[in-house]
């Protein structure tokens, strides 16, 4: 496939619609705040394993131990561009949340894959599943278990941080985990 | 990639007097070339002219410079319409002279009689009475506009067109919206304060769209044109796994989508939309996502990571005679078939940007369309195959344009930021 190369007349009015778009009020200012949480699945009436009794509900202190801990254990893990191999960097992270899980076997724990804004829309839909799914079958292999950690991907449509320069795709290109 | 573009009109010219032996040749200007064409001061009564001016004048004359097949003449015009003001005309270098004459009537309502004349030999070459409400006339300047397309090709123009698209309202918060190929009248279809993504427009105008308004992603989209929207997928028993990337089958009664494995890979399967029954066309540990059918209803383009970078490939509709299309560059995507099945828009993504490209299928070539600063995304085709549409953009502020494929028109149809995923409808 040869790409002739030699039709220029969109560069310039490219580069005015890149004029125009920079007129725009600057983004508000690295706003790192935490996101919402993500919208919360109806929670699925779980064909309870048969003869377990119904769990007790956690008392108050409890639930506030289990949400304690998630928020020191659940931190973003990253990714390099366009790939969803976990990095030696993370697996620190992904041990404390598999510990985390085993402490609290009752906690539930989505696994979000993001991307960065340099991928089409669908491809950073899938690839952010990979991602989810990578750091999932990761904890599996450190003894979690995955019915327990529910994965959902958001490919570029969540950005954590609005910038556009390699410090903010690094943030972007995530995987993060929420206590459910 | 000029002498591509003539060849193409040219083309396009003979297989017209291959089909109309019959029908009177109007041209006066060659065949392949541009007819000049201006609208001279329309008479007016009843309505002021800088409306005319805004709603007319100058949708009209954007209307035929998108069109392709004229040169519209905007500037230094000469005064009057009377057979005496011709070669004035005629040396300004107008073909058609449009003569207009715009009144509102006792019972509110516009109405435009129009008179075409060939200045040249001096005959007339179109006459039509236009009526609508008080606030037709973009809606009348653009039937116009169809209807000298017509007149002139054998085919009627797009100018009345319409392109849905999402649009992001807050973070997190993107729903679909709809606008006139011109920009005007935009108006929010869906308002699920959710993330709405990647709306497809069936043929008969049914919506299909992806949404994560239940939390996990759904494809939602209408069973009937103009009736409300409904889950389509998941279904009870479908299997477990993300879904998104919904696009309508040509006759409506299918849609390609992605369909998650439990490892994280994605698959494209083809939901029969009546039955309920699901297809699976690839079973790979790669993704597969992006599909967009040809124009037959036989075939799908889609992208895919299998030989590992995304590349745009085609299969059957039952997965077979599956073949690689983009050769060069490391990220090409979001493959768009045109209208009459002989090209494949798609992204190439150079130092983090995105490009528009087209590939010829006859050639087994590509053409870039765009190159710039700004990333260019998600083409698709225009009804008439003429112009794409496309979001481009830089630093995340992202509009809608649309183009020929020359790039000597490029107009952007949005006012506002945070635009993505358009879609040319085919119907009116």
């Amino acid at each position: 496939m040869r790409i002739a190369r030699n039709l220029i007349p969109l560069t310039v009015l490219m580069t005015m619609g890149l004029g125009i778009a920079c007129k725009k009020p600057a983004p508000a200012p690295e706003t790192k705040q935490e996101e919402a949480p993500a919208p919360a699945p109806a929670p699925t009436p779980q064909a309870a394993p048969t003869p377990a009794p119904a769990p007790e509900p956690l008392k108050a202190d409890e639930a506030a131990m289990m949400r304690q801990a998630a928020d020191a254990a659940l931190k973003d893990i990253n990714f390099d561009l366009d790939k969803s191999d976990i990095r030696e960097v993370d697996k620190p992270k992904l041990q404390a949340i598999a510990d985390f899980m085993r402490s609290y076997p009752r906690a539930k724990v989505q696994i979000a894959g993001n991307c960065d804004e340099r991928g089409t829309v669908e491809y950073n839909l899938a690839l952010g599943e990979r991602r989810a799914h990578a750091a999932q079958a990761y904890l599996v292999s450190l003894g979690t278990d995955g019915a327990k950690l529910p994965t959902i991907s958001y490919g570029k449509e969540r950005p954590k941080v609005q910038g556009h320069d390699e410090e903010s795709w690094l943030i972007n290109r995530n995987c993060e985990f929420t206590l459910q | 990639m000029k002498r591509w573009i003539l060849g193409l009109l040219l083309g396009m010219s003979s297989v017209l007097w291959a089909q109309a032996p019959n029908q009177e040749v109007v041209l006066s200007a060659t065949a392949g070339s541009k007819v000049g064409i201006a609208l001279a001061r329309p008479q007016i009564a009843g309505i002021d002219e800088a409306v005319i001016n805004r709603e007319f004048r100058d949708v009209i004359q954007r209307d035929l410079e998108e069109a392709g097949p004229f040169a519209v003449l905007k500037n230094n015009l000469p005064a009057g319409s009377e057979p005496s003001s011709y070669p004035a005309w005629i040396s300004a270098g107008t073909d058609w002279l449009l003569i207009c004459g715009i009144t509102k009537t006792p019972s509110a309502d516009v109405e435009v009689v129009l008179q075409v004349m060939d200045v040249k030999p001096g005959k007339p070459v179109f006459n039509k009475k236009y009526t609508g409400k008080e606030g037709a006339l973009r809606r009348i300047a653009h039937t116009i506009s169809d209807d000298l397309v017509a007149r002139l090709t054998g085919d009627r123009g797009i100018a009345n067109s319409r392109i849905v698209f999402v649009r992001q309202l807050s973070p997190g918060v993107k729903e679909i919206f709809q606008i006139d190929r011109d920009g005007a009248n935009l108006s929010q279809l869906t308002d699920y304060k959710s993330l709405t993504l990647s709306p497809s427009v069936s043929e008969d105008g049914r919506l299909a769209f992806m949404t994560y308004k239940g939390g996990a992603p759904e494809i939602w989209g209408q069973m009937k044109p103009g009736g409300p929207n409904v889950k389509l997928y998941p279904r009870p028993g479908s299997p477990e796994g993300h879904c998104f990337a919904p696009a309508w089958s040509p006759d409506g009664k299918r849609l390609a989508l992605v369909q998650g494995d439990r490892k994280g890979n994605s698959d494209i399967v083809i939901l029969d939309v009546e039955s309920g029954r699901v297809r699976r066309l690839t079973d790979s540990n790669c993704i597969n996502t992006e599909p967009c059918w040809n124009p037959a209803g036989t075939q799908l383009a889609f992208t895919s990571d299998r030989e590992g970078s995304p590349q745009v490939y085609l299969m059957e509709d039952d997965g077979s005679n599956m073949r690689r299309l983009t050769q060069e560059g490391s990220y090409n995507a979001s493959p768009a078939w045109s209208p009459n099945g002989s090209m494949i828009a798609y992204v190439s993504r150079f130092e983090g940007k995105f490009d528009l490209f087209v590939y010829k299928l006859s050639e087994g070539k590509s053409y870039q369309i765009t190159t710039g600063i700004a990333s260019s995304e998600s083409p698709t085709w225009s009804p008439d195959e003429h112009r794409l549409v496309f979001s481009s953009g830089s630093r995340g502020g992202m509009q809608l344009y649309t183009t020929d494929l020359s790039g000597n028109t490029l107009r952007r149809l949005t006012e506002f930021a945070g635009c993505q995923s358009p879609k040319w409808l085919k119907i009116h």
